[in-house]
């Protein structure tokens, strides 16, 4: 599992590959305010950086890659 | 390798080039689509204009150039392939073709060729122009990538003070198709890993669903919209993005000077090289892991190309042309070796060195390098074909002919040891001797020839061509259909074959095909068809040319032969229609009323069935009205032996090819009928008419009879009759190697040439053909 759903906020850890793109999808939509954590995140998949990209949630934590965080408008 | 060496070998390669872009062309227009053709084509363009690099030929390489540059753009779907694209480059190359020519005869490029050569190279590139001016997308390009210049709404979205003030930057627009994800591809990852990234961006390619539409949104729809840019090279990221390549936009170079597919303006610049050095053994690298995979072999290698591309083509001349002439299908290990034992880093390296050691004669430098470069190319891999001059293999087959002809002495030689030294036991050895050689000699002889066999496909080759002119020129519709071109019989056989199958496929095209519009009227496809069949029928290569036109019409045939007074009324009339027509093989014969360019001269078949009959072969017509017709050649597989009938005539011995030959018969005197001049006796129910071989060759002798009082008659084919020589005694068949008649004899007719025979004498061998005329 490289998405850990907690109570607040989804923790993104490693790679994120292409099947967690849709429960991320369906658990972000559930949130009221949906956030992320993605300061494990090494890399994502393209389907779920997407998923990010579209449903906006908030980033409590930045990746370390810089081109991720610039391309989710975190830099 | 000296330069007139290397100045044969490139005209060789240049022709073969040319050749193979001919060919390419044409299979391109076919099937536009076929990425691999048009890579192929691109690579034959790629190694002239690389080859042309070597020598000073600037006309010839500003076409080969312009051609280049057009194919390229081809290549990459930023051009549509057209009729008229294919006319301009098909003109370039026969342009092309003259300057080799010239080239060959004079050892460089005529004076006035250079305004020839601009205005080609200026047609070439009006369709770049008309292109850029047009704005033509791509097909299959994704639609809403916009292609045409710097003013591409996507660069906005980089920082463009960023890309303009370094040089070599390349921007890109990559717009992934919504169902990528389920093809197992990662846009984003793909992005991200671009080597020599610089910047990225991703947005929508539509808007974000918002509100209600998101409960619905398809998360594995892909919606990705990417730009990013880098300072890679563009062979590297174009290899990068070798599997989605269609779906990659790039900033138009045209509007940038130091775009990287230009040779560079300063290919000595430090930081390129040792860019260029570090990739190129990244690709040797990968080549070394990557075991037998095809597909990194050939990014590798593509990668290679453009590096080399990227140096320009005067620091790697060799080099680039040599990397084109690796098969396609080349294994991983040999492309590294190839790419270990040419990796310019080392070469300019020490280019450099030098440079600078050797101040102003750096440049004579320049000119030495690329041959010892090519030799130093040709010492790690080795040569699996050997190219040699025709009259080298020649001049082989000639000192084999020689052997063949010496060994027959042996046997002389055992049977005057036996009779005249009575020396049985050493005639014994030298039989057994003469067993060994007489083997040997023969192994030889085969070998000989089959390095001298041609594939027919060799002439078939160019007919493409001819009848996509001609097709078009008339307004007909023709497909060919080539099969069994890998049918193979000798280079003298193969290349005079070319001349009359033109003729047979203009004919065919003038008369046989019908216009598209009659052949609907009569029910058939609109495209007629021509399809050459060679195959290989016991020892005759047998070639047929079928159409499916309007066939010949005998009765016509018959008239028109009366009319041109070829025969006489009554015997056209009693001839059937396939003997009719046949006649259109009477010289002086034609249909046509009026004389075009293609065809109706009356210089046709005639000429065709002398040419056929000139390497022995035969040809042969039949043709159904309305369905088409069908033109059978019949050609030996070999002409360097020839079987002969040896016979005796007022004590000479002469020789009578035997494919001429029906059958030997003696005839009792008194079954010959004399009646004026002209003797005729009846052979299984028919008259055959009878001349004595001692009155053609104008010899003082009457024809003996043996002891029983009969005559040997030796009958033989004459056009559709037979014709019976009489001679003296029949001596047997024989195996000779014909010379044809030189110097003061070449002129004599009535004889097709000498051979040696095993004693040392000479045969003179008849043309009965000439003999009876």
């Amino acid at each position: 599992m490289t998405i850990r759903y907690l109570k607040k906020h989804a923790v993104l850890e490693g790679h994120v590959a292409v099947e967690d793109a849709e429960t991320l999808t369906q658990w972000l939509l559930e949130q009221r305010e949906p956030a992320v954590h993605l300061g494990a995140c090494a890399s994502v998949h393209g389907a779920v950086l997407q998923v990010l990209l579209a449903l906006h949630p908030k980033v409590k934590a930045m990746p370390a890659d810089p081109h991720l965080a610039a391309v989710l408008g975190l830099a | 390798m000296s330069q007139s060496d290397l100045l044969d070998q490139f005209i060789l390669e240049a022709r073969e080039c040319l050749e193979a872009i001919g060919k390419r062309l044409l299979d391109v227009e076919q099937d536009p689509a076929n990425e691999e053709l048009l890579n192929d084509l691109f690579r034959s363009v790629h190694t002239l204009k690389g080859n042309c690099g070597l020598f000073e030929f600037k006309p010839l390489e500003r076409v080969v150039h312009a051609g280049e540059d057009l194919l390229d753009r081809v290549r990459h779907r930023t051009l549509a392939y057209s009729a008229e694209l294919a006319d301009a480059l098909l003109e370039a190359m026969d342009y092309s073709a003259q300057l080799i020519d010239q080239i060959e005869r004079h050892g460089r490029i005529e004076d006035g060729a250079d305004a020839r050569s601009t205005a080609h190279a200026q047609a070439l590139r009006a369709f770049l122009r008309e292109d850029a001016s047009a704005g033509v997308a791509a097909a299959g390009a994704a639609e809403a990538a916009p292609r045409a210049g710097a003013a591409a709404p996507w660069i906005d979205r980089l920082d463009m003070a960023a890309i303009v003030s370094k040089p070599g930057v390349l921007a890109l627009h990559y717009l992934p198709e919504p169902g990528c994800f389920f093809k197992g591809e990662d846009p984003w990852r793909l992005a991200r890993t671009v080597p020599g990234l610089l910047q990225l961006d991703v947005v929508g390619a539509s808007a974000w669903p918002q509100g209600e539409d998101r409960t619905g949104w398809d998360c594995y729809q892909c919606n990705l919209d990417i730009v990013l840019s880098t300072d890679a090279p563009r062979a590297e990221v174009e290899s990068h993005f070798r599997c989605v390549a269609e779906q990659v936009a790039w900033r138009d170079e045209g509007s940038d000077p130091v775009a990287i597919d230009v040779p560079c303006e300063n290919p000595e610049s430090p930081v390129l090289l040792n860019r260029v050095a570090a990739l190129w053994s990244d690709q040797c690298e990968s080549l070394a892991r990557a075991g037998d995979s095809t597909g990194t072999v050939r990014a590798a290698r593509t990668a290679l190309t453009r590096l080399l591309a990227c140096l320009g083509e005067t620091a790697t001349p060799g080099a680039s042309a040599a990397l084109a002439d690796l098969s396609e299908g080349v294994s991983a290990s040999s492309l590294l070796a190839w790419a270990r034992g040419n990796a310019p880093a080392l070469e300019i390296g020490r280019d450099v060195v030098d440079e600078r050691m050797s101040g102003p004669t750096g440049r004579d430098r320049d000119v030495a390098a690329p041959s010892q470069r090519a030799e130093e190319g040709s010492a790690t891999q080795a040569p699996k074909v050997l190219k040699v001059g025709q009259e080298k293999i020649d001049r082989l087959m000639d000192l084999i002919g020689e052997m063949v002809v010496a060994k027959n002495s042996l046997p002389y030689l055992a049977q005057r040891a036996e009779e005249v030294f009575q020396q049985r036991e050493l005639a014994r050895e030298i039989k057994a001797q003469y067993a060994v050689i007489n083997r040997i000699a023969e192994d030889m002889q085969h070998a000989i020839m089959q390095v001298r066999m041609l594939p027919v496909g060799a002439v078939f080759q160019r007919f493409g061509r001819l009848i996509r002119d001609i097709s078009r020129k008339l307004g007909k519709e023709v497909n060919l259909v080539v099969e069994g071109e890998d049918t193979e019989a000798d280079k003298n056989v193969i290349e005079p074959l070319a001349d009359p199958l033109i003729h047979i496929l203009r004919n065919s095209l003038d008369h046989g095909i019908e216009l598209p519009e009659v052949r609907r009227a009569a029910g058939k496809p609109p495209a007629g068809t021509i399809r050459i069949v060679a195959r290989q029928e016991s020892d005759r290569v047998i070639i047929e040319i079928h159409d499916d036109g309007a066939g010949v019409n005998a009765a016509r045939v018959r008239s028109k032969a009366v009319e041109r007074g070829l025969i006489p009324a009554d015997r056209a009339a009693t001839l059937s229609d396939h003997d009719a027509v046949q006649l259109i093989f009477l010289p002086g014969f034609s249909t046509a009323d009026e004389v075009s360019d293609l065809s109706g001269r009356g210089v046709g078949m005639d000429v065709v069935r002398t040419a056929i009959e000139r390497i022995n072969g035969g040809v042969e017509l039949s043709s159904v009205q309305g369905q088409g017709t069908m033109l059978r050649l019949s050609l030996p597989l070999s002409m360097a032996v020839t079987t002969v009938m040896v016979v005796e005539c007022a004590g000479r011995r002469l020789g009578v090819p035997m494919d001429m030959i029906v059958e030997t018969v003696r005839v009792p005197a008194c079954d010959i009928h004399h009646f004026k001049q002209a003797r005729t006796t009846v052979l299984r129910g028919r008259v055959v008419s009878l001349r004595a071989l001692n009155e053609l060759l104008a010899l003082e002798a009457a024809p003996k009879p043996n002891e029983e009082g009969e005559l040997a008659v030796l009958v033989i084919r004459h056009g559709n009759e037979s014709v019976g020589l009489l001679v003296d005694h029949f001596q047997g068949a024989s195996d000779i190697i014909l010379k044809p008649l030189e110097g003061v004899l070449a002129g004599l007719v009535g004889f097709a040439g000498t051979a040696l025979m095993g004693d040392g004498g000479v045969l003179m061998v008849l043309n009965p053909k000439e003999l009876l005329q």
